[in-house]
């Protein structure tokens, strides 16, 4: 997934599934998980967004490999 | 399909009724009040529901099974629960809380949120307002054993505690924190100081989560509400900034009320004026069916139901019928219309037959405890239904492509973690 982000490293704009870039119109809330550290380390950064069409879409930064990524559902 | 509007209020009271079903059980069975009492569930007979102070002296608590129950308190009187009763009790305290205000907010049996924005111009001080509402709930005839004022408002015997405040949560701790019989009014702007000091209790918290948090050493909603947000989210997810958030008292949720549905209007002519008695009962029946299906009445019941006839040579005829307990039953509804037909009947033959649901009640999940057998054969019609599609689905696909979501680890706080997908072979 691309992401385009601002100096604070949040997400202005992305490109969704159908290769369209969508701007992104509002940032709702914002948290972080790091978790199963006992085995392969997951630091996930998430991002919920309202893109233009008005959708709601939530976001996901591989913190690790610096990724991005759509949470589905 | 018509979207029924809302209508919402920031300030609120919330009027709590505790063990609502009991209360109204011993009301109607005065012996019950010095015995150890106990309600069975309704969806489940061999646990025990609500449980009177007495019972609960003797140990007896809710959810333990009936054998459990009568072991540590063999004088225990158990009941069988009577949910129409409740309910029609419940709807008695909302529409007496509707002559309040129109913002009205069913929670659960025995409690309800009341929209208070703008009432200021009629009442005055929240105080007044708090005390509008009590002495309507007096006044609504509710057996739920207090019967007069005195009884019913500065009485520690008193089943009433209200709350008032600015969101739901925060009048409903309020309410939780009243004494019997008396209200507890946060001011605006106090909300924080007050929550501040109340147990990690009153959240809306699984088990799981509130042990967690006691391990912690949070106590209160203050020391809850001290730590950083961020910190609360990392370690419970979305629902820990939820927590965080209702423990800061930085959520203020609105009432949510429901404008009551317009005038539900079903209208038969008659292609040649019909006289016999037979023939518009059918007609009163068939009338009401139409008029309940109206997609406006979803949600609600019927409280008053009226019949007009147009008869031959301009004369008229109407019936009307108030329901003690608002029903969104046909026979309910026409057992009165049916009584009326045949104590004064139509002075001639009827060429129009109307029927109108012209005052509502709000319905309750409470009462969809009735419509169970009915939904366990709609769920087995649909089962059906789904199974043949799903058979036809692979003959012409030659897979199922089918899947049925599953829970793996939903406590798991990656998302993607807590469903999988199977195939679905019906």
């Amino acid at each position: 997934m691309e992401v385009e982000l601002d100096e604070k490293g949040l997400p202005v704009g992305m490109r969704d599934a159908g290769y369209k870039i969508r701007a992104v119109e509002d940032i709702g809330e914002i948290w972080r998980i790091d978790d199963e550290w006992w085995r392969v380390p997951i630091h996930r950064r998430y991002v919920e967004v309202i893109i233009e069409s008005g959708r709601r879409v939530v976001l996901f930064e591989d913190v690790i490999t610096g990724e991005w990524y759509v949470q589905k559902p | 399909m018509t979207r029924t509007p809302l209508l919402t209020s920031d300030s609120a009271a919330c009027c709590w009724i505790p063990l609502f079903a009991l209360r109204c059980e011993t009301a109607r069975r005065p012996e019950l009040a010095a015995l150890p009492v106990a309600l069975v569930g309704s969806d489940d007979t061999r646990r025990v529901w609500q449980v009177s102070p007495l019972a609960r002296h003797a140990g007896v608590k809710p959810g333990m099974t009936v054998s459990q129950a009568i072991g540590l308190c063999p004088a225990l009187k158990l009941c069988e629960p009577d949910p129409v009763h409740y309910d029609a009790q419940f709807s008695r305290l909302l529409a007496a809380l509707g002559q309040v205000s129109p913002v009205i907010e069913p929670a659960e049996l025995g409690r309800a949120y009341v929209g208070t924005d703008g009432l200021e111009g009629l009442y005055g001080a929240p105080e007044k307002i708090v005390e509008a509402i009590q002495l309507r709930i007096v006044d609504c005839g509710l057996r739920i054993g207090n019967t007069g004022v005195e009884s019913a408002i500065r009485n520690p015997q008193s089943a009433i505690r209200v709350g008032w405040g600015q969101g739901k949560f925060v009048t409903w701790v309020a309410a939780t924190r009243a004494r019997p019989g008396e209200a507890v009014i946060v001011q605006p702007g106090d909300e924080g100081t007050f929550l501040a000091a109340q147990p990690l209790a009153v959240l809306p918290l699984d088990p799981d989560t509130y042990r967690r948090l006691r391990q912690l050493g949070v106590r209160t909603l203050g020391a809850l509400a001290a730590l950083p947000e961020e910190a609360v989210v990392s370690q419970f997810g979305r629902a820990g900034r939820r927590l965080w958030r209702l423990a800061a008292g930085r959520i203020a949720e609105p009432v949510v009320g429901r404008v009551a549905p317009e005038p539900i209007v079903a209208a038969l002519t008659f292609f040649s004026p019909v006289g016999e008695r037979e023939l518009l009962v059918h007609a009163i029946d068939k009338l009401i069916d139409r008029a309940l299906g109206d997609p406006r009445r979803s949600g609600w019941r019927v409280q008053v139901v009226r019949v007009r006839a147009e008869l031959e040579h301009a004369a008229s005829w109407l019936a009307e019928a108030t329901l003690k307990e608002p029903s969104a039953d046909r026979e309910r509804i026409a057992a009165p219309l049916k009584t009326q037909l045949e104590r004064s009947p139509p002075a001639g033959a009827v060429e129009r037959l109307v029927v109108e649901f012209t005052a509502f009640a709000a319905g309750t999940t409470e009462l969809q405890l009735f419509a169970r057998d009915a939904q366990a054969a709609a769920r087995a019609g649909r089962r059906r239904a789904l199974r043949t599609a799903a058979q036809e689905i692979k003959l012409r696909l030659k897979r199922s492509l089918l899947y049925h979501v599953i829970e793996v680890q939903p406590w798991s706080r990656l998302p993607e973690r807590r469903y999988a997908l199977i195939d679905y072979e019906p």
